[in-house]
């Protein structure tokens, strides 16, 4: 069964596309047959740090419809097993997705056969962004522990958060009341504990739906360019803060050590595990990968986005 | 979100209800340490009005677990409602603080877990009533009960401080290697707690068993 694993988190920089480049490039090693997507529509990157030149396109041929199926935009890299698809080459507007082509991917990945598909996405919480994230029912935030990056996580989770909510409301049956109100609410600021109370008001039988649903979402997250001289428990005290707080599940994967040297690897545009497959970081992707592998695989999402 | 206020005093700072002084200030510290204004674990994630309810709770919580008293007032009442049982008292609950309420979620990994604790405390009691039974209690049986438990011995160790070589000695009765009978007995009667079986039982089993081997 393909497991996806969208990589997200709502800060620039916190290292998503070199997280993306390396977790693909070990799970390809064990043997895996691995795709990674570059989702970062607009600000694509992943081809640079994975070597490839990018000459032929990617997702622009699938939407542009020069090619039917996604599977035969993925090109090989240097490492056997890993595939990639680029979006280098999309048009200069390509941020701003259409919400049909929007659908088309995502329909398109959740049919592909691979043991993994990593999805590389775009900072911030945008829609195309959450919506990306949402393709499979979990997913690895990548954060760093500063406290930008944590605030940016924190909003990041209660975006997705909120949007798999009304996924859920559209796409059930509750009461008109509660979908009237999550469809046009009388504020612009609808959050997550106003859905479920507006459940609780006038659907309270559904109640229990809502939060098993809710508890069925997955979501993992890794702490990048981590100092040795930082409170090591940092990890287990968000995981712990945010499965007490959050209906969701949350797995910490690990810390991934600062490392000067990721920078050279990124100057010489060749993926850091394979030219530093000793460095501490390196290591530490190693025991994430173990992680991923050995992890329960979670059930993939049915029925469409509407 | 969830509500914290659902969550009883314990659940809040994370500890078991048989928590000493010592380990209710330092949960009472730990919580601090993740809910104050000027922590990186909670930054942003609460408003000033959720960050101040949430500390509310957090000292009520210490400040009536600290004291004796209070205490044991909240207990009753916990008791009363079902929250706690008395076997909250056990170790497996020591090791792992008691989860913020799941018992709403379906999580399937949580009942799996469930399921397999309970078939194992079905085995462990069938095993340990077969050995508190017998006149002499071997190493040997020891052992045997602390696998079924599944306990290892590190573990033992950890909550103990006993040495490991020491445990090691009781469960294969190295009798030349044991420690005097003042400080065994001790051990035995903590080694029993940990496997929450009756300490006077193996004690007088053990001893007697190893007293005979001796006379031979």
């Amino acid at each position: 069964m393909t497991q996806i694993y969208p990589i997200g988190g709502g800060k620039g920089g916190v290292g998503k596309s070199f997280i993306t480049a390396s977790l693909g490039a070990l799970l390809a090693k064990s043997g895996k047959k691995v795709l990674l997507i570059d989702l970062d529509l607009g600000g694509s990157n992943l081809h640079t740090l994975l070597g490839v030149n990018d000459q032929q396109g990617g997702i622009n041929r699938f939407l542009d419809k020069t090619v039917k199926n996604l599977e035969n935009t993925a090109v090989s890299t240097a490492i056997q097993n890993l595939f990639f698809i680029s979006s280098s080459l999309c048009s200069m507007e390509i941020a701003n997705l259409l919400h049909a082509h929007k659908l088309k991917i995502i329909t398109a990945i959740q049919k592909l056969s691979f043991d993994y598909i990593l999805l590389d996405l775009g900072t911030g919480t945008n829609f195309n962004t959450l919506d990306f994230f949402l393709t499979s029912n979990q997913g690895i935030f990548i954060c760093t522990p500063e406290p930008t990056a944590i605030e940016n996580s924190f909003r990041f989770i209660k975006a997705v958060y909120l949007r798999k909510l009304k996924h859920i409301v559209k796409r059930h049956s509750f009461n008109s009341a509660v979908k009237e109100a999550i469809i046009r609410p009388n504020h612009e600021a609808i959050t997550s504990p106003d859905i479920i109370e507006t459940v609780l008001k006038h659907d309270p039988d559904r109640e229990n739906f809502l939060r098993s649903s809710l508890s069925e979402f997955k979501f993992k997250f890794i702490l990048n360019q981590f100092r040795k001289n930082l409170d090591a428990t940092i990890g287990d005290k968000i995981e712990d803060l945010c499965n007490r707080h959050f209906y969701s599940n949350f797995q910490f994967l690990g810390t991934v050590g600062y490392d000067v040297r990721i920078h050279d690897s990124v100057l010489s545009k060749k993926v850091f595990i394979h030219k530093y497959p000793y460095a501490p970081p390196a290591i530490d992707i190693k025991k994430i990968t173990e992680k991923i592998i050995n992890s329960r695989p979670s059930i993939p999402v049915t029925g469409k986005i509407s | 979100m969830k509500n914290i206020e659902e969550l009883n005093y314990y659940e809040i700072l994370k500890i078991p209800a048989n928590s000493s002084s010592f380990e209710i200030k330092r949960a009472y510290q730990d919580a601090l340490s993740i809910y104050n204004q000027d922590s990186l674990v909670t930054y942003s994630l609460f408003s000033n009005e959720e960050r101040d309810n949430i500390l509310k709770t957090v000292k009520e919580a210490y400040s009536t677990l600290i004291d004796i008293n209070k205490k044991a007032a909240y207990d009753t009442i916990l008791l009363d409602s079902g929250q706690i049982e008395v076997s909250m008292t056990s170790i497996q609950n020591q090791r792992k603080p008691p989860h913020a309420h799941t018992c709403n979620m379906t999580d399937s990994d949580n009942f799996d877990e469930r399921a397999r604790k309970k078939s194992r405390k079905k085995k462990i009691e069938t095993l340990s009533n077969q050995v508190l039974s017998k006149d002499l209690i071997s190493g040997d049986d020891l052992k045997k009960m602390r696998k079924a438990a599944g306990i290892e011995l590190s573990e033992i160790n950890a909550l103990t401080k006993i040495s490991a070589s020491v445990l090691r000695s009781m469960e294969e009765n190295r009798i030349e290697s044991l420690p005097p009978n003042l400080y065994l007995k001790n051990f035995l009667r903590h080694y029993a707690k940990m496997l929450q079986i009756d300490p006077q039982k193996v004690i007088d089993g053990y001893l007697k068993n190893i007293s005979l081997a001796q006379k031979k």
